[in-house]
């Protein structure tokens, strides 16, 4: 019985979703609006539940871990936001936030996106596919090389270097549709086989 | 008024009716249209399929319910697999919303193969963090989840036995909407404690991480419901993605009928406008 | 022939001796299943255990290695497991801390505690019997100060921040940085000028993320720019934004470039204005601020996510020059088809830099330029060497 409740609700706000593509009507507000709702409403219990009790609060207040006290400091200084006076005591904990986070990054996107991504592109001649990876690698790279005109041999690199991200973006978009009719060919099968029982 | 013009102001509603039949249609009457299988996901299977049995195979479910046509069959096919190889499963998540859906996937597997939890497969939750709880996985598991999902502690679970971090999963897949997901992996997993990395993701993200697949940091990859559809072809077992793929095939071809109608009219326009 | 198959056949020969013995023999030899039953003979265990603080790493670690059973593949060739024993004392009590399978010759011992010796023994079992090596000498685990493994990586790293330390001290020092112009930034007076001719609006969103994201203040300065020119045109300028310090900061920026140009008492704060922090919530206030004014152009500086075709589409549907500019690679696609003159990814930082001329912004791209120069050379040298069948050089940028 509960499930049959469940399926009904979803397949109607699924229903009132849709209706925007008529146009926009109170229906899809509602819709709209219980989602941002439910989902903000979901996030706050799960942070508390799942971020803030097992990693602050427990550890500090039940099992003594005082060096906590400082995150719960940089916390409580992040808060500040909401009060514009002294909003600005909440950078303190951006910057801290923002430093850890580009030491942890520095080295480790260098080493996966760049150092890994290089060796992955010494390839030799031998193979059509390699040349087209080698070609395209450079070219964009000197596309994206700002401290000389686009001119000459430079400017001729440069522009196959544009071509080859114009089908990189072909091929996202691509992707993309595909990612989009994905989604909605699952909202069918809820609404034709959970809901309806018209899929076998 | 030309017909190009005519057909720049058509009424987006007709091609949202249009696509909304395309799918519907299909999933109605199927048409059991062929799958190709990808090199990608080829890679992918041969990854889990050549470990040994026993092996431990880490699975993060790094996504939610807004990406589930596409994740959720293809990691039911990717638990399939470990469990019918007899591999030793442990699923954990960097998203808490993925939590349930990867559970859902487990008792959905563990019914058709006979396994039990806790000696199979366990589910030790979510836990935030993101790059950091990766990095400190890579030092020790236990020490970041003292307890599964269920509430049991680790060293009361068989399947523990012997896994102290990263360096004892022989395979981490990771099924990835976005961020944190399989470029954190590769990076920290990956990068710093050279496990073996592979997994699945929307198909809006599956270009970027091509990259990845060709430079070998990652073993493998299926990119959106035609990576899990890919999946159950190669499990000789037609799920939810196989079945959407006829919908999948039929919607691209009228996109591509609108896209090529649009610009012939467009080109025949400006030819006469020329 | 392994000392276990030749103790073995000892066995055999001696239960030969009695004719009953060997029919009985012969039956189980039949049945397949003699050995089994006969193995009382342990495994010969494994040779030369040797236990080693692991290097490069930061503690907590100890690393074994050994020589195989010789009756692990070769010899009686039943060995099943390796059993890794661990003691804090010689004499024990070793206790199992992990089984591996046959063919095992090494063991990482990722849980000790650092400066704690421990013992090991290596035992091998055939599913029947099992036997020990003599224990390990006495180690412990440390933390070593540097990873000769990734030395490769800290000189690119150190290389790379040199490079921009450099450019931007001499930046500062008030030294020409040299940075071609961006062919979208042409438009930008193109657009403006269109707005003023038709006497509308123009728009300036400057993505959906707060100001710790880099995109966004490289949004903000082209901001600067644009309101420079709406302010010499007498142009209308609209900033709807998402978050509360974006906005503070973009009054700031648009307020600065009404006085440069002159024109002080044409700035008001409604210029810009706050709608939701919501993404959808933002993307469709946008969209309806767009189909009532009906701006003659639009320029999205800064990050987006999926809201950006919504935005897109709608100012293209109201007839506006529309110019992007974001580092999103998933949502460049998405701006280039729907907008007439598009950054891509790095751009958008240069573009900044171009207009603002701030230092740390100029030295960046100037150094990751030297970056860009140095992996050129580096793939150049690397391919033709690959060509020529020298691999050693890739292997330089093997990482660890």
């Amino acid at each position: 019985m509960a499930d049959t409740i469940g399926i009904w609700v979803a397949a109607l706000l699924t229903l009132f979703i849709f209706s925007f593509l008529y146009k926009d009507n109170p229906l899809y507000k509602m819709a709209e609006h219980l989602f941002i709702g439910v989902s903000a409403g979901y996030w706050v219990s799960y942070l508390y539940q799942n971020v803030f009790k097992p990693n602050l609060y427990n550890p500090l207040f039940h099992q003594g871990k005082l060096l906590l006290i400082i995150p719960l400091i940089l916390g409580l200084m992040m808060v500040m936001r909401l009060f514009p006076k002294i909003g600005w005591i909440s950078r303190w904990s951006i910057a801290f936030i923002v430093g850890i986070t580009s030491g942890y990054y520095l080295i480790t996107y260098l080493q996966t996106n760049a150092v890994d991504q290089v060796r992955a592109s010494l390839l030799n001649f031998s193979q059509i596919n390699n040349i087209i990876l080698v070609v395209g690698v450079l070219s964009g790279l000197i596309y994206f090389f700002f401290s000389a005109e686009h001119r000459g041999v430079l400017g001729g690199t440069a522009k196959l270097g544009i071509w080859f991200l114009m089908v990189a973006f072909g091929a996202s978009f691509g992707y993309t549709v595909m990612a989009r009719i994905s989604l909605l060919i699952g909202r069918m099968q809820f609404l034709l086989g959970d809901w309806l029982g018209l899929l076998h | 008024m030309g017909m190009g013009k005519k057909l720049s102001q058509i009424d987006r509603r007709i091609i949202f009716l249009v696509i909304g039949l395309a799918v519907a249609l299909p999933l109605l009457f199927p048409i059991g249209l062929q799958i190709r299988v990808s090199e990608p996901a080829q890679r992918m299977y041969k990854a889990i399929d050549q470990l040994p049995p026993g092996s431990k195979v880490l699975i993060s479910f790094d996504y939610d319910p807004t990406t589930m046509p596409e994740l959720y069959p293809m990691n039911i096919a990717l638990v399939r697999h470990c469990f019918a190889k007899d591999l030793k499963v442990i699923g954990m998540a960097l998203w808490p919303t993925g939590v349930p859906l990867g559970e859902e996937a487990f008792e959905i597997a563990a019914k058709d193969y006979g396994k039990s939890y806790g000696q199979d497969y366990v589910n030790l939750g979510y836990k935030a963090g993101d790059i950091v709880l990766i990095s400190n996985l890579g030092k020790s598991i236990p020490q970041q989840f003292p307890i599964d999902f269920r509430g049991t502690p680790l060293e009361e679970l068989p399947i523990m036995k012997g896994v102290r971090s990263l360096k004892n999963i022989d395979l981490v897949i990771d099924l990835s909407a976005g961020f944190p997901g399989i470029v954190e992996w590769t990076m920290i997993a990956g990068g710093r404690h050279h496990v073996k990395v592979g997994g699945g993701c929307t198909a809006v993200s599956a270009p970027s991480y091509y990259p990845y697949l060709q430079s070998k940091q990652i073993v493998g990859l299926l990119g959106g419901m035609k990576g899990a559809a890919e999946y159950e072809t190669l499990m000789n077992a037609r799920g939810a993605a196989a079945g959407g793929m006829d919908a999948q095939s039929i919607a691209h071809l009228v996109i591509i009928l609108f896209i090529f109608i649009g610009n012939l009219f467009m080109f025949l326009g400006n030819k006469g406008k020329a | 022939m392994s000392e276990k198959l030749r103790r073995k056949g000892r066995g055999c020969r001696k239960g030969g001796l009695i004719p009953l013995a060997a029919f009985i023999f012969f039956l189980f030899l039949w049945d397949g299943a003699w050995a089994e039953d006969l193995d009382t003979l342990p495994p010969s265990p494994p040779r030369e255990v040797t236990a080693f603080d692991t290097p490069n790493d930061a503690g907590g670690s100890i690393t074994l290695t050994w020589r195989k059973s010789t009756d692990d593949g070769t010899g009686a060739g039943d060995v099943t497991a390796y059993i890794i024993l661990r003691a804090e004392r010689k004499e024990g009590p070793y206790k199992e801390i992990t089984k591996l399978p046959a063919g095992a010759v090494r063991y990482e011992d990722t849980t000790t505690k650092d400066g704690v010796d421990y013992f090991y023994k290596v035992s091998v079992s055939d599913g029947v019997n099992i036997s020990e090596s003599p224990p390990s000498q006495a180690v412990h685990s440390k933390a070593q100060w540097f990873n000769f493994k990734r030395l490769n990586m800290l000189l690119a790293g150190f290389i790379l921040s040199l490079g921009i330390v450099y450019f931007i001290s001499r930046a500062r020092a008030g030294k020409e940085l040299y940075i071609r112009k961006i062919a979208g930034l042409d438009a930008v007076n193109e657009a403006v000028g269109r707005a003023t001719e038709m006497g509308r609006k123009v728009f300036f969103i400057p993505g959906i993320l707060d100001l710790d994201d880099v995109q966004t203040i490289a949004g903000l300065s082209i901001l600067g720019q644009v309101a420079k020119l709406t302010a010499e045109y007498g142009t209308k300028l609209e900033v709807p934004v998402c978050r509360s310090v974006v906005m503070v900061t973009a009054r700031e920026t648009v307020k600065e470039a009404y006085l440069d140009s002159g024109h002080p008492d044409a700035y008001n704060d409604e210029i810009v204005h706050y709608l939701t922090d919501d993404q959808f919530g933002y993307a469709a206030g946008v969209d309806g601020l767009m189909l009532r004014e009906k701006p003659a152009a639009i320029f999205y500086q800064g990050a987006f996510y999926a809201e950006s075709l919504i935005l897109a589409e709608t100012g293209f549907s109201v007839g506006a020059i529309q110019i992007a500019g974001t580092a999103m690679p998933s949502q460049l696609p998405f701006f280039i088809t729907a907008c007439d003159y598009t950054l891509i990814g790095e751009e958008l930082f240069a573009a900044s830099a171009y207009l603002s001329r701030e230092p740390r912004a100029l030295g960046s791209i100037k150094g990751q330029d030297l970056g860009k120069a140095i992996i050129l050379f580096i793939l150049g040298l690397g391919v033709v060497l690959e060509t020529l069948g020298i691999t050693g050089f890739s292997q330089l940028f093997t990482t660890q």
